[in-house]
């Protein structure tokens, strides 16, 4: 049988955040407008599915929405993601061989926790996509690959604590772009330490940078951890035009990567070059993953002289490439000697920003450390809202591996925080083991459960 | 009075109506060799019942375009692509003699980004001249947004090579899809001189009998249009059989209504669609000879299985083969046939109810079942191959991918309401599959000339889709190939329908098009262009049309 790719495109021409922002109804017009031109649909190796909406009880295997699901999406958002779980079923049926969800609106920046929009995200559609994986096809080992030009911090928040997951993001460095972080640093969490990988690349980084970190780090780092399935969060905003970004890169480059990185699942980001980026990286991206020659895509103005890398570029990438290399290498006596293992909880706080909403969101989270499994984490987050309203909300994370006490000792603490609230307006639960997710309003003493 | 004729593969069929009043029906033999023979006798009897009544227009629908594509009898015709960055234009394989391709491209929004090379024009004009071949197509990628490289090669080639006929790919088609257009093209271009001799001959023919009344032409999509307009896209009246018949059953069963229009024929049972009223376009566009084209046809499917199918026995079970071997074997055929089965099961009084049994003893013998079980059994495969086939005829209309959100909200679940059967075997089968499905049976009166009287009502259809750039200030119609600047300021998405709608009027004036609908528009979008969180111009786009289907219906429905 001859190779398939499986596409669902949704461009959801009748949504917007807001009418002249750039996650609007125009920006996969031009993308539509080349792909039907070039006949893509039409190819032996496409296979075109159609979206369908994704159940609230999916997004609850992700996230805590506050005060609930509804009042974080739009229908739109539950066919972006419903649209990944469709491609998602296709290629576990061996329908396709791989494929590609072009939807929106994105996800990548949407945390465990959501009081808002931010970063244009509102629900995680990647990772709402390998829950369902998790839950239906029992896939254990997951590797992200984030090839969008932000941060993936909202994956990387998902999947810190979870061992199972290998999360590689490069971007342009934070302390020049939203949304400020994924420094080399940022490794994962006591029980998941080195499974989070963040390569961040200086500005005006090319094909040739790019493509030097993909060969000498994330390759080889895949092929060691030989993930179950290997999903491509496939920003395309590292252009060399892009208006929100700096970087250098074309779309012959990301068809390249994904030659080479060959994703079983990729899913649409960012990407706001809708008309001198989009319509030839998705052309890229869409023939390189169904085996198509792809050497005639080029952006009108394409020199490739234009994308060489600079000898200063080329020393840090390389000292950048060797100090992940380590950090990896080493990762479990670092993680034994980085935390206090004879305690019970390693505690940690932050504030995150939700650029698009003005929400301003304070965190403690404490992780249950716990010598046989990943355990458990409990977040306490208070929302502050632009209106000045404030939600505090305490979320239990149960991991899927977790060990029957850890299990238990989870559901307790859910049980005693119901019964004593201490000034919280929402408890949640999210009990992977069971596949029961479990949302306490405390001031309607009611219980939602999916 | 409206005449319908229907020069079908092996009937012509003819009728004169008045209002809802079928005058005259006629159904004799097609002779491929002589097609205007065929049509004569089908059409004498019904002038001759007219007596002199004036006649207000004549339709036809015939296999010319269908056969001339199947045998090839289509004139060569040289490609000259644009194919601009994209897909490695070696991708798709036209099967033509000759195939250059030129550089120079146009993206999305029309905007030139490569020029044309006159070095390479220069050699592609003498390569033209030394191949002898004399149509050209000459086909851009987004011609249909700019066409300055198609004009300036297709001017160039004709004042170098006198008597060379060219065709250019925004003339054919605006829609999006290049290699479709490419094909729809080059089909254009190689059918349209057969295309008018034939028609020059039936105007002759009409104009020796007196008949003035105009002569329209069935297309693919059951609309129907002036000859004179079919003539420039013949190719847009292939599949015309199918679409003739769904737009009789379209008349003869009740309106708005959800049906599966069931032609059981010899050796195939041929299937289409009728959501809410409304016959189902293939989303793809026609399919001819594999390939993908822009002809809007209905969403047809033709089942290997049919009355005259033959009969065996393999390894111990039956199987229903995808050809004939001569008649069923109660009307002295050589072979067991469904036809025997539904003779046996007292479906029919077709043929000799002891050659059926016969034919059931030898199926039965190898099955070790009884007569009566082996015609149930053969009955029994049928229907489950058929109902089969409709249902992921639904299912595939279902999954047919949608890009808003009020499409996927609008696609439910849908199932028939009525299996309608037109075909010789139907009587017999659609009571059958009808049960299987739990359906309502329809078999319409009038059913055997469904063709002719589809033909005969169908509506004109003119459809105008409007894409306007007012940043660029320009727009472009994807069915007549007119590019201009937009000629009023476009503040609104209503300006611009109201605009849309005066061009459909204007233009169903000049093409003669009598009618008392008014037009509708089929959709209208319009997309802010924000450059720098600035709206910078507008994309609209806005279809309309002429209320489609057939003029007058038989609400009561069948029986």
């Amino acid at each position: 049988m001859s190779r398939k790719t499986g596409l669902v495109f949704f461009p959801a021409f009748d949504w917007a955040i807001t009418p002249t922002h750039p996650e609007r109804e125009e920006r996969l017009l031009y993308t539509r407008d080349q792909l039907f031109e070039e006949g893509v649909m039409d190819l032996p190796e496409i296979v075109e599915y159609k979206p369908r909406n994704a159940d609230y009880k999916d997004i609850a295997r992700v996230h805590f929405c506050v005060p609930d699901i509804s009042a974080q999406i739009t229908e739109a958002h539950l066919i972006a993601a419903g649209g990944t779980l469709v491609l998602a079923d296709a290629f576990m049926n061996k329908e396709i061989d791989n494929g590609f969800a072009l939807v929106r609106p994105p996800g990548h920046h949407s945390m465990r926790v959501v009081h808002g929009n931010r970063g244009f995200c509102n629900i995680h559609n990647e990772a709402i996509m390998i829950e369902y994986l998790r839950k239906n096809y029992g896939l254990q080992k997951i590797a992200i690959v984030d090839t969008d030009v932000h941060h993936g911090d909202g994956t990387q928040d998902i999947y810190y604590h979870d061992p199972d997951v290998l999360f590689i993001s490069f971007h342009q460095d934070g302390r020049t772009l939203y949304p400020g972080s994924g420094f080399c640093n940022e490794l994962g969490g006591p029980t998941a330490y080195g499974t989070t990988i963040n390569i961040p690349l200086l500005p005006n980084t090319t094909d040739e940078g790019i493509h030097y970190v993909l060969d000498q780090l994330v390759l080889p780092l895949l092929e060691e951890f030989q993930p179950d399935i290997i999903i491509n969060s496939a920003g395309q905003d590292n252009h060399y035009t892009d208006p929100l970004a700096n970087m250098r890169f074309t779309a012959r480059g990301y068809a390249r990567l994904n030659e080479k990185l060959k994703p079983d699942l990729a899913v649409l980001e960012g990407g706001y070059a809708i008309e001198s980026a989009l319509p030839y990286v998705n052309m890229g991206i869409i023939l390189a993953m169904a085996g198509i020659d792809y050497s005639w895509v080029r952006e009108p103005d394409y020199r490739p002289e234009n994308f060489r890398e600079t000898p200063e570029h080329m020393a840090y990438l390389k000292g950048l490439v060797e100090h992940l290399q380590d950090a990896w290498h080493n990762r479990e006596e670092m993680a034994a000697a980085g935390f206090p293992w004879d305690e019970e909880f390693f505690e940690s706080s932050r504030m995150i920003y939700y650029d698009t909403d003005n929400i301003r969101e304070q965190q403690q989270e404490k992780i249950r450390l716990c010598k046989r499994c990943p355990g458990y984490q409990v977040i306490r987050s208070r929302g502050l809202y632009p209106s000045g309203r404030i939600r505090t909300i305490q979320a239990i994370v149960l991991h899927r591996r977790a060990c029957p006490s850890c299990q238990e000792e989870a559901r307790e603490l859910y049980r005693e925080r119901i019964a004593d609230p201490e000034g919280l307006d929402i408890i949640y639960l999210q009990d992977k083991p069971q596949d029961r997710y479990h949302q306490f309003t405390v001031s309607g003493e009611s219980e939602l459960q999916y | 009075m409206l005449i319908g004729l229907d020069v079908g593969g092996t009937y012509t069929d003819a009728v004169l109506l008045e209002g809802r009043e079928i005058i005259k029906k006629v159904k004799t033999p097609t002779d491929y060799e002589k097609l205007l023979n065929s049509l004569l006798a089908a059409l004498d009897p019904l002038l001759e019942e007219a007596k002199g009544r004036a006649i207000e227009r004549i339709v036809l629908s015939t296999t010319l375009i269908t056969n001339l594509i199947a045998t090839r009898r289509i004139e060569p015709v040289a490609l000259v692509l644009i194919p601009g960055p994209g897909l490695n234009p070696d991708t798709f394989d036209y099967q033509v003699p000759l195939t250059i391709s030129l550089s120079g491209a146009i993206d999305y929004r029309g905007r030139e980004i490569e020029p044309l090379n006159e070095q390479e024009l220069k050699e592609c004009m003498e390569k033209i001249k030394d191949s002898g071949v004399r149509r050209i197509a000459v086909v851009g990628k987004f011609s249909q947004r700019n066409n300055k490289h198609e004009q300036k090669v297709a001017t160039y080639l004709q004042e170098h090579i006198p008597d060379l006929e060219v065709i250019m790919g925004h003339q054919v088609t605006g829609r999006l899809n290049y290699p479709r257009r490419v094909y729809t093209t080059l089909l254009t271009l190689a059918t349209q001189r057969r295309f008018r001799e034939f028609y020059s001959e039936v105007q002759e023919l009409l104009h020796r009998r007196g008949i003035k009344a105009p002569l329209y032409i069935l297309k693919a999509d059951g609309g129907t249009l002036p000859l004179e307009q079919s003539a420039a896209k013949p190719v847009e009246t292939i599949f015309s059989g199918p679409a003739a018949s769904t737009m009789g059953v379209l008349a003869l069963t009740p309106r708005k209504q959800t049906s599966v229009v069931i032609d059981i024929g010899g050796t195939t049972t041929d299937l289409a669609l009728i959501l809410t009223g409304t016959p189902l376009l293939a989303s793809k566009g026609a399919r001819i000879d594999d390939q993908l084209t822009h002809v809007r046809a209905f969403a047809t499917k033709s089942v290997a299985v049919g009355g005259d199918s033959c009969l065996r026995v393999r390894n111990g079970s039956l199987e229903i083969l995808p050809y004939r071997e001569g008649p069923a074997y109660c009307l002295g055929g050589p072979q067991p046939t469904p036809t025997d089965a539904m003779r046996v099961a007292g479906l029919t009084d077709i043929g000799d109810k002891d050659k059926a049994i016969d034919a059931m003893k030898i199926l039965g013998k190898d099955l070790g079942l009884s007569v009566n079980r082996t015609a149930e059994l053969t009955l029994k495969m049928m229907v489950r191959r058929i109902t089969a086939e409709i249902n992921s005829m639904f299912l595939a209309w279902e999954q047919e991918p949608a890009y808003r959100i009020w499409e996927l909200r609008q696609k439910r679940k849908v199932r028939p309401q009525n299996l309608v059967g037109i075909g010789a075997a139907s009587p017999a089968l659609i009571p059958l599959l009808s049960k299987e499905m739990d359906c309502r049976p329809v078999i319409p009166q009038h059913a055997e000339v469904a063709n002719a009287i589809g033909a005969a009502l169908a509506r004109v259809n003119l459809r105008l889709t409007f894409h306007f750039d007012t940043e660029r200030n320009f727009y472009f119609i994807e069915e007549n190939g007119v590019q201009e600047r937009i000629p009023e300021p476009l503040h609104s998405l209503q300006d611009a329908e109201k605009f849309a709608l005066g061009r459909l009027k204007e233009e169903g004036k000049k093409l003669g098009i009598i009618t008392d609908d008014e037009p509708e528009i089929i959709y209208s979008e319009l997309f802010n262009m924000v450059r720098g969180w600035r709206t910078t111009g507008r994309l609209i786009d806005v279809c309309v049309q002429f209320p489609t289907g057939v003029l007058v219906e038989w609400e009561e429905g069948g029986n």
